[in-house]
């Protein structure tokens, strides 16, 4: 197991800073001092952060913020954000409307 | 509003398609079939694009290719189009989106 | 579900090369793009290409981005536009939304080119209209021919943000200040150089404090910051803009990669989260393979070769051409690649300061922490010499693999020797017939032609001009020097233009002959 997810590691209390009004994720519109909060609620990976705040969920799918968002998970964690595994990439990758998502084409349809 | 390139030192006079009219908030502007949404807005002087659903601040072109989806807005009554991707055609009906409607938030 | 021997996703630089190689061997290929049309970035790069004759140099992108779209027509590849990849499983099955439907496709082998996303930075106002990425106004001004801005105030040193400045200038924005937190400019010397001429200051080791404005931006303030990237007290800078721009940096686009299963890794020199593969793009998975930015950021030229690789390299693990014919045919294409890949910018030296050049001489400091060589220090590279009557004067003081201004002169009065990446010289018996060919050849407007004494007090200078509306002879302005400021009154004597010269104009301007080496730019 890598220091990323010993959770037995002691990261310190939240503390408050200046810029935890920041927006970060644009699309479902979270801060900066709830991605911090998040931490120390216990949300150490990627995909955890994502699936208790919805960062990365929205319209444009993390095209824009995950790379903030794991910059400061890190910082908060004191590892590096390369040792931070991203969060999982499933399908759909772009955004697409529920009713697209499900009408598969005829084996043919397409040729 | 002279926001359009007339003629570029490279690229020369761009080709664009027919010069169309469409509606912005109802109200009656002007581009060119074929041309992203976006950027007939754009050559309006339109900054705004909608203004989104939790805190209400105003957003517009970012990314200008799709991806970032901040330029989203009420197109023919369909919210979430992308206008910097979406082509633009005669007589489209356009609105600012207000979270996802094109009503404002205190209508909604 | 469909099938097919080879699926490329992205219509980019990289995957059009990868399915041109791979169809001229008679593989089956679809490519999907996302976007309404191909050629990916290409099509937004208005700029002379560096390298040299194989890698297409000192045309500009997006005429390549013309020719390869017609060289994918002859071989017979077939791309399908507005056809976004959702999904890839490790079993070579591609998931695609076309139109309003989700189609399903399998392919034996599956080439994955879908280049790379701009990463962001955040600031107080950072999501007020008008902050825009580097990539968005590209997309406006050069494919749709909107101004992104009147005054633009650019984030970003990188390649990205110095040739986006510049195309802001050509189609009419005013720049008013370059900005990047790092202590030294990250791109070409020669693109900062031809925007500092112009008079864009540029402030290194600043950074964005906020941007003002209620609905949009209407400013913008800037501040110095120290080693720790900490702001220096008192050092605020504010300016009055409707749009800032942001060039701070791609990101591979690998989460198809990821999805399906392929070893990944966070590799900082590549640019982020990538997939491990070998030089001709195999990955982790059997039959799945990589090419261009996807698998670590670099410039269009080389994604074309690392695509033809990838389309080789499938071409063989399918059978469509034997080991040895791949070996000798990617021997050709590592040898191009090898020479994209020198100089001081080489992939291998990312994030080192070089202090000398090749040649031993001291790189300019002026020139990486202001954009522009100053006066004193330009002399002391080899193509900066004096001689009677017009000569060529070449600014090219960082070792970029690049050639074509020996190419260019008819006389041979250049030379940049066997190594791509050395500065180039005047020969000594340089006897120039003043054609314009090495100043209009020069992808980096880094050559000059002067004739320092005319005989009457004054002396002639002929820069690369790429600006609207042109000056007329005999229209009288002010000569900037190379840091943008005013250094004295110039007399345009002639503006030219030739075929040969692709749109770059030669503007020679008449200056006191004390200014024949200080005076490198024309303004009205």
């Amino acid at each position: 197991m890598n220091s990323v997810n010993d959770r037995s590691r002691d990261i310190g209390a939240f503390v408050p800073r200046d810029d935890d009004d920041m927006l970060i994720c644009r699309c479902e519109e979270i801060t900066k001092g709830e991605i911090r909060r998040a931490v120390h609620d216990g949300m150490w990976t990627m995909t955890e952060i994502r699936r208790y705040l919805r960062t990365g969920m929205g319209l444009c799918q993390g095209q824009t913020c995950a790379r903030l968002v794991k910059g400061i998970v890190a910082r908060e964690l004191g590892v590096s954000p390369a040792e931070l595994e991203p969060a999982t990439s499933r399908v759909p990758m772009r955004p697409i409307e529920m009713e697209v998502f499900a009408k598969e084409a005829k084996e043919d349809g397409h040729e | 509003m002279d926001n359009r390139i007339t003629e570029h030192p490279i690229l020369g006079i761009q080709e664009k398609g027919e010069p169309v009219e469409f509606t912005f908030d109802g109200k009656p502007v002007k581009g060119y079939e074929g041309e992203p949404i976006a950027a007939a807005l754009k050559a309006e002087g339109v900054m705004v694009h909608r203004y989104t659903q939790k805190e209400h601040k105003p957003r517009g072109i970012f990314c200008a290719i799709g991806r970032c989806t901040d330029c989203v807005m009420v197109v023919d009554g369909v919210p979430n189009i992308r206008t910097c991707i979406t082509p633009l055609k005669r007589g489209m009906d356009v609105r600012t989106q207000y979270g996802v409607s094109d009503r404002k938030f205190e209508e909604q | 579900m469909n099938r097919v021997d080879l699926i490329i996703v992205g219509a980019g630089p990289s995957g059009l090369s990868a399915a041109i190689e791979a169809s001229r061997r008679g593989l089956e290929v679809i490519v999907f793009d996302e976007n309404e049309k191909p050629g990916g970035q290409l099509f937004k790069q208005i700029h002379k290409f560096f390298g040299s004759k194989e890698h297409r140099a000192k045309v500009r992108g997006f005429n390549i981005g013309k020719q390869l779209l017609e060289e994918a027509d002859e071989a017979g590849v077939r791309v399908i536009l507005n056809a976004t990849v959702i999904g890839l499983y490790q079993d070579k099955e591609v998931v695609v939304r076309i139109g309003d439907e989700v189609v399903h496709y399998k392919a034996d082998a599956v080439i994955i080119a879908t280049g790379a996303a701009e990463n962001m930075v955040t600031f107080p106002g950072w999501t007020l209209p008008g902050v825009i990425g580097a990539g968005a106004a590209q997309t406006m001004m050069n494919l749709h021919g909107i101004k992104p801005g009147k005054r633009v105030l650019m984030l970003g040193s990188g390649n990205v943000g110095l040739v986006v400045s510049f195309q802001l200038l050509q189609s009419g924005c005013e720049v008013v200040a370059l900005v990047d937190a790092a202590p030294r400019v990250g791109g070409y010397g020669v693109h900062a150089a031809k925007v500092a001429r112009t008079g864009v200051p540029f402030y290194l080791s600043h950074t964005i404090v906020e941007a003002e404005g209620e609905d949009h931006v209407t400013a913008v303030t800037i501040a110095e910051v120290d080693e720790r990237f900490q702001f220096v007290p008192g050092s605020e800078k504010r300016f009055e803009v409707d749009t800032i721009c942001l060039a701070v940096g791609l990101s591979p686009m690998s989460q198809l990669l990821k999805m399906a299963g392929a070893e990944m890794e966070d590799n900082p020199k590549r640019g982020g989260q990538v997939p491990i593969c070998d030089n001709h793009g195999r990955t982790s998975l059997p039959g799945i393979f990589v090419a261009g930015d996807v698998s670590g950021i670099e410039e269009a030229s080389s994604a074309m070769i690392e695509g033809r690789m990838a389309g080789i390299a499938a071409a063989e693990y399918l059978g469509y051409t034997d080991a040895e014919t791949m070996q000798s045919d990617l021997e050709q294409l590592e040898n191009a690649l090898d020479g994209l890949r020198q100089g001081m910018f080489a992939p291998k030296n990312r994030g080192k300061l070089i202090e000398k050049t090749e040649e031993g001489i001291d790189i300019s400091l002026n020139l990486l922490e202001k954009g522009y060589v100053s006066d004193d220090e330009i002399e002391r590279y080899p193509g900066v010499t004096h001689r009677k009557g017009v000569h060529p004067v070449i600014e090219c003081t960082q070792n970029i693999p690049c050639n074509p201004c020996q190419d260019a002169c008819p006389k041979k009065c250049i030379s940049i020797g066997k190594d791509i990446t050395s500065l180039p010289i005047v020969v000594d018996d340089c006897d120039c017939i003043n054609c314009g060919m090495c100043v209009a050849s020069c992808s980096g407007q880094a050559i000059f032609l002067v004739d320092e004494d005319c005989g009457d007090g004054t002396a002639t200078v002929t820069l690369p001009y790429e600006f609207l509306p042109l000056p007329e002879e005999g229209a009288v302005g002010n000569a900037l020097g190379r840091d943008g400021q005013v250094v004295c009154k110039a007399e345009v004597v002639s503006v030219k233009t030739a075929k040969a010269f692709d749109k770059t104009y030669l503007l020679t301007m008449r200056v006191p002959k004390e200014y024949a080496m200080k005076a490198r730019f024309f303004k009205s």
